[in-house]
């Protein structure tokens, strides 16, 4: 593969994080580095701390201790809608979508910082307002085009199928434009069929749009199909990391998962 | 675009601009042109007694400031309850002007539409400064939060002498072109300034609507945490809602002044920010038609109930006060009536009339 060449390129490193809710530690010295290009999965039981940690980079948890980098830029203690704006989309477990409102807004709402015009501009709605408007709502066809939801476009969100509204989800971070996607949990609750579409989605977001995919997900043989890199959370702590094979070969992982003692 | 765009009833876009129309066809645009026409040329042709004119003065200044109430409340989500506070922060920037350099100061005869604007202002900044707990705050908390507001400015206006107690504070007539606007043609002149305010007003927020700036709003009220995901700081754009939602107050409340030439307390009491919110509510919250539909709504409800309390007292005996319980009771009866079964108020009647009518005479 000639992926080769871009994977010892860094794009998120969590150095040493640690994660206190009270006296409960979420996560505890967690490192972890995505690399360009490749799709990492983190995995682990319910209450490892994979969402702890993708909150954690999107900036709605700040760890107590330890440090997050994305390149050169560190995001320890940043809000998510800087996290948001340096260029790493998330789509959420449960779905955070804007229900009110369609799926061309939803999508809309995530060209928010490119749409440049000035208040004034809006008010009137001539020049640059009208203008920015149609050329982010070209990118944003783009991407429903590509996430197939031509069909979906002007209809509320809230009245949508489940399926579907994940499927919203990822694409209106797509629709961020980012370099660093973190997907948590985008197949939980679906069907096959519909499992191998956002399979064959994931897929396509990483070699068709170059970018880089972190992966929180239950379905092991999703997982071990797809991933490039997998890490293994159990009790807040790294107890696994490798290519999928190496992982499923490792007796700490498999001790976790069907819990030999 | 089909070739005709008169009575073209399905999507015929070729472009993305042409689907950010506001006037799908050439006959919304028609109807919207005519009424406007309408509404400027009525009081020509029909004379109307001073009296009405109030009336429909009253109307028009309270869509103006529904506009921004709509947008805090029925956009943004956010309750407030403190709108009559707003009304009177821009109706105080004027009259407490005036009552400073004299009412009849240039500034204030002259420079009117600068008041009115200053007035605008003026409600932005304290929009903003009393949104700040929107921030932290939720729900029921802010609107207590925004009553407290009320009350604060409520006790400001009734203590302090700057603004004479509460009591009405006059300001100067003003000068239109042709010298000073007398009193036989005020309520006329004043028609046409509000009228102009109002379609401005309106126009401004409908293409707000449509941008980053409208849809930022609906943001924070569907779900603060992925609208801060997106990219935007949520507390910064409640604020901001806040600031609007005053800034339109504020331009109200000049006007008012304007219109009453002069400000006393009891026009901006809690008892009008209820009312504010009826009209957004009956209007439809969250919906544009709504801000027009409801202040019409509810003014017209006052003055029926008016009458028919005129009415019944004559019939009901007096001692025992029915006739005056009537017209509150009315006006709750109908705001929960409107809550149960139509929550999303008149405007929701006005989409299902355009629906039907645009492919009419065909079902479907």
């Amino acid at each position: 593969m000639d992926m080769t060449s871009a994977a010892t390129r860094p794009v998120l490193k969590v150095v040493d994080a640690t994660l206190d809710f009270g006296g409960l530690r979420a996560l505890n010295n967690v490192s972890i580095t995505i690399e360009a290009g490749l799709i990492t999965s983190v995995i682990g039981p319910n209450g490892a701390g994979k969402t702890s940690l993708l909150n954690c980079v999107s900036g709605f948890y700040h760890p107590t201790r330890g440090d997050i980098f994305f390149g050169e830029r560190r995001l320890t203690s940043s809000s998510p809608h800087q996290v948001s704006s340096l260029g790493i989309a998330r789509a959420f477990q449960n779905i955070e979508l804007f229900r009110g409102m369609t799926v061309l807004d939803n999508l809309m709402l995530a060209r928010h910082r490119n749409l440049t015009y000035s208040f004034l501009q809006a008010v009137v709605y001539f020049g640059k307002a009208s203008r920015l408007e149609a050329e982010n709502r070209a990118v944003v066809e783009d991407v429903i085009d590509f996430m197939e939801l031509e069909p979906y476009r002007k209809q509320t969100v809230g009245s949508m199928s489940y399926g579907i509204q994940k499927r919203v989800e990822v694409a209106r971070a797509l629709t961020l434009g980012p370099q660093l996607l973190l997907l948590d949990e985008p197949m939980a609750g679906m069907n096959i069929e519909e499992k191998e579409d956002m399979v064959r989605f994931i897929l396509d977001i990483q070699k068709e749009r170059d970018i880089t995919v972190v992966l929180v997900e239950h379905d092991l043989g999703v997982v071990m199909d797809i991933s490039d890199r997998i890490y293994v959370l159990d009790f807040g702590q790294v107890i696994g990391f490798g290519r999928p094979e190496e992982v499923a070969a490792n007796p700490q992982v498999i001790d976790a998962y069907i819990g030999e003692g | 675009m089909s070739a005709n765009r008169w009575f073209a009833t399905g999507n015929f876009y070729t472009t993305y601009r042409e689907e950010q129309r506001i006037f799908v066809t050439h006959l919304d645009r028609l109807f919207f042109s005519l009424l406007l026409i309408g509404l400027f040329a009525w009081p020509l042709l029909v004379p109307t007694s001073n009296r009405n004119m109030l009336v429909i003065n009253n109307i028009l200044i309270a869509v103006v400031a529904v506009y921004g109430l709509n947008l805090v409340t029925g956009f943004a989500g956010l309750i407030s309850i403190g709108h009559a506070a707003f009304v009177g922060i821009g109706a105080y920037t004027l009259a407490g002007t005036a009552g400073a350099i004299g009412e009849s100061h240039v500034l204030i005869t002259h420079a009117w539409p600068l008041m009115i604007l200053a007035s605008g202002c003026m409600g932005a900044a304290f929009g903003a400064f009393v949104g700040l707990p929107a921030m932290r705050l939720k729900h029921l908390y802010l609107a207590i939060a925004t009553l407290s507001f009320q009350m604060i400015f409520s006790w400001t206006i009734n203590f302090m002498t700057f603004f004479n107690q509460g009591q009405m504070i006059p300001v100067g007539r003003v000068f239109w072109i042709n010298g000073p606007v007398g009193r036989n043609e005020h309520y006329l002149f004043w028609y046409y300034v509000i009228l102009v305010t109002a379609v401005a007003c309106g126009l401004g927020v409908r293409n707000l609507l449509r941008t980053r700036y409208g849809r930022c709003l609906v943001a924070v009220r569907d779900n603060d945490r992925a609208a801060d995901a997106m990219g935007m700081h949520p507390g910064l754009t409640k604020v901001y809602a806040f600031a609007l939602a005053g800034f339109f107050a504020g331009i109200a409340g000049a006007l008012h002044t304007y219109m009453f030439r002069g400000a006393g307390f009891e026009s901006f009491t809690l008892h009008h920010s209820i009312i504010y919110l009826a009209m957004a509510i009956v209007g439809g919250l969250g919906t544009l038609p709504g801000s027009l539909l409801g202040p019409v709504a509810i003014q017209i409800l006052e003055l029926q109930m008016e009458h028919l309390s005129e009415w019944a007292g004559a019939l009901l005996p007096a001692n025992m006060n029915l006739a005056t319980a009537m017209r509150p009771l009315g006006f709750g009866l109908v705001i929960v009536l409107f809550l149960m079964f139509e929550p999303r108020g008149i405007a929701n009647w006005w989409r299902i009339c355009r629906t039907y009518l645009k492919l009419w005479p065909f079902r479907y």
